[in-house]
């Protein structure tokens, strides 16, 4: 089950916004996250889903691809919906029940709200991780922030730390899975019991993973050591980041139409 | 004289990790005691020795990724001990480690070959040159857009060693760089390497616990004890009958060899060992003497295992989530009480896949594995016997010491039991006996499980799966990533646990240890069973030449030296073939003897 994971994957394909330079698709992800809180109507999100449709063909992301993105945050997205239509009491009720109340305004409400945070996860995916390398992105928030540099924030640093973590997850979680399977073999059992007993079980599994990560960053670190890693100085890159005019380009058109989907939903309100 | 820009020298190093502050009272372990050995540019070096010995920690100094705390390292001429030369001499040294995933930096194939030159700052285009040549050199080149997580084990190292070629390197040293590769794989990576080292005129100097792998090599260099016990060329090294003192043996076939020339009265002499070719002819030689009276080989009683079964797989089938090919496909299998399965075939094969439904950790999906014990039988389809199922078949799987985590080993032994519902009284009894059985001390019980040694972790955490008293046993690669002292421990535990009648089911690489160890051989190929038999039957030339599996080396070597003895006696008959050298060995004097003596008549 943990196999599957994909946050934080790549997707390797060959794409118009694979190519994109990932500091425009940094910004963008920053302009789009403001958009998708901002908006409220309808007509706004409906024309802001397009654009993301647009953005998916753009990185050629198969639908498959998309939903094991989606996937793992469909039951927080019903929580938040849930949530929302039994707490907003406010509006014309639709529906009332001893302490149960649905009203309109309510339902109006959580659905933007899931709506969001599905918008977020999928921008999150096509502009940021499935269409770029996390070494692509860290270069990509080196070269943004590397302005703080004066200041001695250790920026190279942080984005190497950034750009490693995410090349672990999948190694993570495969050994994350290896070891439970080698507790439950010993009898333990992470399925049934009370919520307390089923936190207890992941101690047999949290401990064994924190050593293991130790283990597997102290390797890292010798392995980087032999082959001359010694920090930002000095470095090159095979692939510098290169902005085009095509990057460019695709910034302004993308960052219009997040603009345009606001003032759309503003004009409506 | 040879020229000292020549040469790797290391001089009188000590060394030895930092301790603890608790600790700081003792003196702290050394683990490079005044060592001293010298290596020439261009060679092809082994360093062996057991788990804890200080190879890696020799290695490491070579590459100056530990640096000695008295002694002098001189590589090429250059002293190690100056700061300036420091990043020179490391630049040109590279390093693969053991384990592939903890070595890789980036996410993309390019991007980690890339990672070492861009350190160097080495600028484009001549970076990107380097990449490339790097990548064809090893046979990535078509997949270096890919993700590096999408690789093989065998593909990971090949990565590895594309990141270090591309950093243009004098010296390459490999520690244990093919322990986790299954046969396959690993010829065909230290072919690469070998290839590697003839065209670049690379040092290679390789650590490695597989002695096979050794023999390739222009000189061996012994380390016990953070100290140079040895030195010279393999065959030197393996005339030596010390050996086992460091927790070495010899390869299979010359502890073979050893044993046919004490039959017959000889000794091995070093221009035996300098071939395959030379150490035949000399058997021949010792064999041809009249003359040799040995007592009549009689083969023993082979254990029967019982016919009862107590496991059957039942056309099993699986496939992983977004897979697309099945990992198993319809697997039948009845496993006997009492015997050793042992389970082959390369990495990727489905023998994980396997053996995870045996005890439901993956419930069948599409057939059935039933578990038949003295209460009913039990299906692992049924979700409400699972925890008896796991009482009854235990699974360790492979380098199961990371998943160790109470604080003793006592305390992490009896997990298991906690959720039986028996005494604490009966517990501690449950407890004592598994770790006598894996043979752990009173001493290593109140430890806690992170202070062990490697090998003593793996028992501790074999010991958390017997105490559950699991009728069958299954083992993942027990031995995997142990010095052969320590492999020869844990099949005498194996072996052992069969005699007091536990089944066993074992998932091994290694043909060697598989034939002198298992009852029954069960050979996958791509998620089918190829064929299932005794090694005897499996290994039987023809019927492996169809198979077409690798017999274990003994038997390729054995075999030899038999048909060489058909052209000489042609009366001869080699009826029966052993995979323990000993056994061998008394079973080819045996018959050549009858034939010499039917000659003489």
């Amino acid at each position: 089950m943990l196999n599957n994971i994909s946050l934080g994957r790549y997707y390797p394909a060959h794409s118009f916004l694979h190519d994109t330079d990932p500091r425009v698709k940094t910004i963008l992800y920053f302009v789009y996250l403001v958009a998708i809180f901002m908006i409220k109507e309808p007509v706004s999100v409906a024309v802001l889903a397009g654009i993301i449709i647009l953005q998916l063909i753009l990185g050629k992301i198969t639908p498959g691809i998309l939903w094991s993105t989606v996937k793992p945050m469909i039951p927080l997205a019903l929580f938040i919906f849930l949530i929302n239509v039994f707490t907003i009491k406010e509006g014309n009720v639709l529906f009332s029940w001893k302490i149960i109340t649905i009203t309109g305004y309510g339902l109006g409400r959580a659905a933007i709200m899931s709506v969001r945070l599905i918008f977020l996860i999928i921008s999150t995916s096509i502009l940021l991780t499935l269409t770029t390398t996390p070494l692509k992105m860290s270069d990509a928030l080196e070269s943004l922030f590397a302005p703080l540099q004066i200041i001695k924030v250790p920026v190279h640093e942080m984005a190497m730390m950034m750009s490693i973590a995410l090349r672990f997850i999948p190694t993570l979680a495969a050994e994350t899975d290896k070891i439970m399977k080698a507790q439950q073999s010993r009898g333990a059992d992470y399925d049934t019991g009370s919520f307390i007993k089923k936190i207890k079980g992941y101690i047999t599994v949290l401990i064994p993973l924190f050593v293991s990560s130790f283990r597997r960053a102290d390797e890292l670190a010798v392995a980087m050591d032999a082959r001359c890693y010694s920090g930002g100085k000095g470095r090159t890159k095979l692939n510098p980041l290169k902005l085009t005019l095509k990057d460019v380009l695709a910034g302004i058109v993308f960052a219009l139409l997040a603009v345009l989907v606001v003032v759309i939903d503003f004009t409506l309100r | 004289m040879i020229n000292n820009t020549d040469i790797i020298e290391v001089k009188d190093v000590s060394f030895s990790y930092d301790v603890s502050e608790e600790d700081s009272g003792k003196a702290p372990r050394l683990a490079l005691d005044g060592i001293s050995v010298t290596i020439e540019k261009g060679s092809y070096t082994a360093i062996l020795g057991s788990n804890g010995s200080g190879k890696s920690t020799l290695a490491k100094i070579i590459d100056i990724l530990e640096v000695p705390d008295s002694g002098k390292v001189v590589i090429f001429g250059k002293d190690a001990g100056n700061d300036d030369l420091f990043w020179d001499i490391r630049s040109h040294c590279s390093y693969v480690f053991q384990n592939p995933d903890n070595q890789i930096v980036g996410t993309m194939i390019e991007e980690d070959v890339a990672f070492g030159p861009e350190n160097l700052g080495i600028p484009n285009p001549e970076l990107r040159e380097r990449v490339d040549q790097a990548l064809k050199d090893v046979g990535l080149y078509e997949l270096r857009h890919r993700e590096t997580m999408a690789l093989s084990g065998g593909q990971k190292q090949k990565l590895a060693i594309a990141g270090a070629l591309a950093m243009h390197p004098d010296i390459l040293i490999l520690d244990e760089a093919t322990a986790m590769l299954d046969p396959s794989s690993r010829d065909d990576f230290l072919m690469l390497v070998e290839k590697m080292r003839e065209d670049k005129g690379l040092t290679l100097i390789t650590i490695t616990h597989d002695m096979t792998e050794a023999l390739r090599c222009d000189k061996i260099i012994i380390v016990d004890k953070g100290k140079a016990v040895m030195e010279g060329r393999p065959e030197e090294i393996f005339l030596s009958d010390e050996l086992w003192k460091y927790g070495l043996k010899r390869p299979v076939k010359y502890n073979f060899a050893f044993e046919i020339a004490a039959l017959t009265g000889n000794t091995i002499t070093i221009d035996d060992l300098r071939s395959d070719e030379t150490l035949i002819d000399s058997l021949t030689k010792m064999l041809q003497k009249p003359g040799i009276k040995i007592p009549e080989f009689i083969p023993e009683e082979e254990s029967k295992a019982e016919e009862d079964i107590i496991m059957s797989v039942k056309n099993l089938s699986y496939t992983y989530s977004g897979g697309e090919a099945k990992a198993i496909d319809d697997i039948s299998l009845d496993i006997r009480k009492g015997e050793v399965l042992g389970i082959v075939g390369e990495s990727g094969c489905g023998k994980t896949t396997l053996i995870s439904h045996m005890n439901a950790i993956f419930r069948p999906v599409n057939g059935d594995v039933i578990i038949h014990t003295k209460d009913g039988d039990l299906s692992c389809k049924n979700k409400k016997d699972t925890m008896k199922i796991r009482q009854n078949v235990g699974l360790v799987f492979q380098y199961p010491e990371y998943q160790l985590f109470d604080e003793t080993v006592f305390k992490d032994i009896g997990y298991g039991l906690k959720k039986m519902k028996i005494s604490s009284k009966e517990q501690t009894v449950r407890i004592r006996n598994a770790a006598w059985r894996v043979g752990l001390t009173e001493k290593e019980l109140n430890a806690s499980p992170f202070e062990l040694s490697g090998g003593q972790k793996r028992r501790a955490a074999m010991a958390g799966v017997l105490v559950m008293n699991p009728g069958i046993l299954v083992l993942d690669e027990p031995a995997s990533g142990l010095d052969p002292r320590g492999r020869q421990e844990m099949f005498s535990i194996i072996k052992s646990l069969k005699d007091s009648g536990t089944t066993i089911v074992l998932v091994s690489h290694n043909m060697d240890e598989a034939a002198v160890n298992c009852d029954r051989l069960c050979l996958i190929e791509n998620g089918k069973i190829k064929a299932i038999g005794t090694p005897k039957e499996l290994f039987d030339k023809k019927r492996a030449e169809e198979l077409g599996i690798q017999t274990p080396g003994i038997t390729r070597f054995s075999g030899l030296l038999k048909s060489r003895l058909e052209k000489i006696y042609p009366r001869v008959k080699f009826t029966d073939m052993y995979f323990d050298p000993s056994m061998e060995a008394k079973a080819v004097v045996s018959s050549v003897n009858k034939a010499g003596d039917a000659d003489a008549k």
